[in-house]
């Protein structure tokens, strides 16, 4: 039988032939042969009296069962897939819960298992109870970590509603309550179960589990270097570093060492680091203030020296020799004068201040 | 009344009459059921039976060139064929007549 003899064929009924063919691939050569030969010659001149081809699929198997070889309905299914009925899905239920006990049954070791199992399913029943009630608490309210008995914020309402929970799924686990358990029962029922045990297996892994995770020291660490990036070091007015400081007086006069502390204590110090100014021969550093021979960078404004690099801390090398120190040029010469909000007692009258010289 | 199913019984045997006198290919044989008043008879129904009966020894077949087409497969009856041909048309017979017989005795089923 040679096709390719006849250079005739309408494409159409090539097409068809081919399409035949493939829903006939699980017979052998010659049965799927027998079928086929002299089919293109029949098919043409059907198609020449004006007969129409039709569905490949249904011809196949109308071919096939006419010619007594198996109908093969499992690969049409798979060809042409629809919605699965009622039947077929109690079927699929049925069979996978064969399939899978036969397979429990094949090893002594998985029989073993299995028979374990299912000596602990009450302890199942308790448990998909206790994840439906944390997962409604976990949904309801503010965030919060896992806790043995769900709190649900209202005192005593977790502890009732896991109590009715238990209650529940146990009846359901005993075929006491809707939708039951087993099979023998409406593919409803059996299908609302599988999907809420489902839920149950999986919901749990949306939870914040607490112990894990806070005892764990490498996520300690985690966390702290979290803290660390987001906090920035140093002393900064809007995330800006603040590299000195100058301080008026209220006649709006420059004070010179200045010490500033804020209220709970604390030197406001700028980061010896962050003290300069500048880019390269015109790159100053800020110096601290000496207190005995501690530079302290809470006193203002910071004196500053040329340097190419690092911080005035750094000892001068012989390539970055660093210059003289000199005073920093102030923002301003000087500021408007200001008075105290505090009132001034009239009755004696304040002594004059007298001027302090600066202290270097 | 859906013929489909009582022609599935007898397709054989009408396949194996309209090819008792002269051979004919697929399409031939499916004209000749269609002319002679099985106009409900489908195409794969009746190649399908025409493998099987070759497949069975009943027919015998052949394949002949055509020029301007595709070749066309002949089919031809078998004295095996014969002999079911003939056994058949007793079967019928006596089937068909016991069911009408049947059915005289029920008029108004009949009229249906």
């Amino acid at each position: 039988m040679n096709d390719s003899l006849n250079t005739d064929t309408r494409p159409e009924v090539e097409a068809f032939v081919a399409e035949v063919r493939a829903r006939l691939a699980d017979l052998s050569e010659e049965e799927r042969e027998e079928l086929l030969g002299g089919l293109e010659a029949d098919l043409s001149d059907q198609l020449a009296d004006g007969t129409a081809l039709g569905d490949p699929s249904s011809y196949a198997e109308e071919l096939r069962g006419a010619a007594g070889l198996p109908v093969r309905a499992r690969s049409s299914r798979l060809r042409r897939p629809s919605l699965p009925t009622a039947a077929s899905l109690e079927e699929g239920l049925d069979r996978s819960r064969e399939g899978f006990l036969a397979l429990v049954q094949e090893r002594a070791w998985t029989r073993q298992a299995w028979e374990l199992l299912e000596a602990v399913r009450p302890a199942w029943w308790v448990l998909r109870a206790w994840v439906a009630v944390t997962l409604l608490d976990q949904v309801a309210g503010t965030w919060e970590y896992v806790t043995l008995v769900p709190t649900l914020a209202v005192p005593l309402l977790g502890p009732g509603l896991l109590l009715v929970a238990v209650v529940l799924s146990v009846l359901i686990g005993l075929g006491r309550l809707w939708p039951g358990s087993g099979p023998r029962r409406p593919l409803l029922a059996r299908l609302v179960l599988v999907a809420l045990n489902v839920v149950a297996v999986l919901a749990p892994l949306s939870f914040a589990v607490m112990t894990p995770v806070q005892g764990d020291p490498e996520w300690a660490g985690y966390s702290a270097g979290y803290r660390d990036g987001a906090r920035q070091p140093g002393l900064r007015l809007d995330s800006d570093e603040v590299r000195n400081l100058f301080v008026y007086n209220a006649n709006g006069r420059l004070v010179q060492g200045a010490q500033i502390f804020r209220g709970s204590g604390e030197p406001l110090t700028v980061r010896p680091q962050d003290a300069h100014t500048g880019r390269g021969d015109e790159r100053l550093v800020g110096c601290g203030w000496l207190n005995g021979t501690t530079e302290l960078f809470n006193v203002f404004p910071l004196a500053q020296r040329p340097q190419l690099r690092g911080s005035c801390l750094d000892e001068p090398g012989r390539r970055d020799p660093g210059g003289p120190l000199v005073d920093a040029e102030p923002p301003f010469a000087q500021v408007p004068p200001v008075t105290s909000p505090v009132p001034v007692e009239p009755v004696e009258p304040v002594a004059p201040v007298e001027p302090v010289a600066p202290t270097r | 009344m859906d013929t489909t199913q009582l022609l599935k019984g007898v397709l054989d045997l009408a396949v194996l009459a309209v090819v008792e006198d002269d051979d004919g290919y697929g399409y031939d044989v499916l004209r000749r059921l269609r002319a002679g008043g099985l106009t409900e008879v489908g195409d794969a129904s009746v190649y399908g039976t025409l493998r099987r009966l070759y497949a069975a020894g009943a027919l015998t077949s052949y394949v002949v060139p055509s020029d301007e087409g595709p070749h066309r497969k002949y089919y031809g009856i078998t004295p095996m064929g014969r002999a079911q041909l003939e056994r058949q048309t007793k079967d019928w017979a006596s089937f068909s007549e016991t069911v009408t017989a049947l059915l005289a005795h029920h008029p108004q089923g009949a009229a249906s």
